[in-house]
């Protein structure tokens, strides 16, 4: 008898009590996952619609424009959309690990493309990180990189104006010609149990990016209709601007990024849960494995203990007759 | 007939064939007829009244943008559009005086949107609007 029959009652209580907590857990996320995932599902058609037109006007001449042009990167700016809270699973560990090893050597990242091959990035190139979700904030505290910023107040249910002061922020900074570039890393949502880390380009708003990203996005039976209708468009691009070109760009284009920053936060959000919600099953499963496992023992040190009791009783009996 | 959505942020509010649709942009009100050149242009929050087979019906839109494509196609892309009979008044009155009274904070204070806060008076403002015509008529 290795091991007392107490001390495996006391761990099979104290892994029960984990396994409520998991299992709680579990069903909370669940319900979290459904609209967060609603919500980005939702979202996607306004962004697929959005991107659409994107595509078109971004290959509208550029002149004059700022969140058009393209221009040789001296500094990059990285927004890590994280989780503010763990016990997600490798969600946030996936997403900073692709980042760290884009920001190790930021010169792929910052490469520009353009109709007319690469921009190399300048030979002094600066990357700065906003963080959204305190963990990837938190990471590069960690790691000496360069914070700018860091919003963690955002909710589990985020609506377009928690990244509002984020997106302006980013603009307004592009404008300024403060950044070069500027890509979001987030984690893709593609199925309850299949999420991806994705990096993506934001500005300058770019066809070939934003193509990719479509392709991306319009996985299924979506792909053939949107191949269609660019055919379609592609045989008449001339926009009429109402009121005016310049004005119209102004007001659409922010916008835009705006959108898509937000499309990502879901994108994360719905992400998040669904990895948690896994991740606390497998802890409730394993949960139930072990005290299984410890159930069993319990039982053989007890069932050893009786006989061992008996023999006893049955030893000193002999030896008084 | 023109192929003609409306889509905001959080879902597909309209899809179908319509033959007219007039739409409140910037520039003053404009009528969307089948045939139309493709054009880019920007909303104001106002209302919106489509025609299709069954009639005429009445929205509240608030800020964005509407893209005409070639092929008779034509794209809402809304921060928020809803049904005239469906505005729910008594919100939206209540969400007015919100903004008006955070408006009024704002004045103290320095360093405030006052442009973002001054376009959700003006949105919840049209929700009213619109609202109220449309609940006379019935």
């Amino acid at each position: 008898m290795a091991v007392s029959a107490k001390a495996i009652k006391t761990r099979i209580k104290s892994v029960s009590n984990t396994k409520k907590i998991t299992k709680a857990m579990e069903m909370v996320s669940a319900a979290k996952m459904r609209k967060a995932v609603q919500a980005a599902l939702d979202t996607r058609e306004y962004a697929t619609t959005a991107w659409d037109l994107l595509i078109n006007l971004s290959k509208t001449e550029k002149e004059g424009m700022p969140l058009l042009e393209v221009r040789q990167v001296k500094r990059l700016l990285v927004v890590l959309i994280t989780s503010n809270r763990g016990l997600c699973g490798s969600f946030n560990s996936n997403i900073i690990k692709k980042t760290a090893a884009q920001l190790k050597d930021p010169r792929n990242l910052s490469m520009q493309r353009a109709r007319n091959g690469h921009i190399e990035p300048n030979e002094n190139l600066e990357v700065d990180v906003i963080g959204i979700g305190r963990k990837g904030a938190d990471f590069c505290k960690k790691h000496g990189y360069n914070l700018i910023a860091s919003f963690n107040t955002i909710s589990d249910k985020p609506v377009l104006e928690d990244v509002m002061v984020a997106s302006q922020m980013i603009i307004g900074n592009y404008i300024e010609k403060k950044y070069d570039k500027v890509v979001v890393s987030y984690t893709d949502y593609r199925s309850a149990v299949a999420q991806e880390a994705k990096i993506r380009q934001v500005l300058p708003i770019s066809e070939f990016d934003l193509e990719k990203t479509i392709t991306e996005l319009g996985r299924d039976e979506d792909l053939q209709d949107r191949t269609l209708s660019k055919d379609k468009q592609e045989q008449l691009n001339e926009y009429l601007f109402e009121p005016g070109k310049k004005k119209v760009l102004e007001t659409i284009l922010p916008r835009l990024v705006e959108m898509q920053i937000y499309q990502s936060l879901l994108e994360s959000s719905a992400s998040e849960h669904s990895a948690r919600m896994l991740a606390m099953k497998n802890a409730g499963d394993s949960a139930n494995d072990m005290i299984k496992e410890l159930n069993l023992t319990y039982n053989k040190t007890r069932q050893a203990a009786i006989t061992q009791e008996i023999a006893e009783i049955a030893g000193g009996a002999a030896a008084l007759s | 007939m023109i192929k003609f959505s409306v889509i905001t942020p959080e879902k597909k509010v309209y899809e179908n064939e319509v033959f007219q649709v007039s739409i409140p942009t910037t520039t003053g009100e404009i009528t969307v007829l089948p045939g139309h050149i493709p054009m880019v242009s920007v909303l104001q929050a106002g209302e919106m009244r489509i025609k299709d087979k069954d009639g005429e019906h009445p929205y509240a839109v608030s800020a964005g943008f509407l893209e005409v494509r070639a092929n008779n196609e034509l794209v809402i892309l809304a921060d928020r559009a809803e049904r005239a009979d469906t505005i729910d008044l008594v919100r939206a009155e209540e969400s007015r005086k919100r903004a008006e009274e955070e408006m009024k904070k704002a004045k103290a204070g320095q360093d405030v949107d006052y442009a973002r806060l001054q376009a959700l008076i003006d949105k919840e403002m049209n929700r009213i609007r619109v609202g109220n015509k449309y609940r006379k008529l019935k």
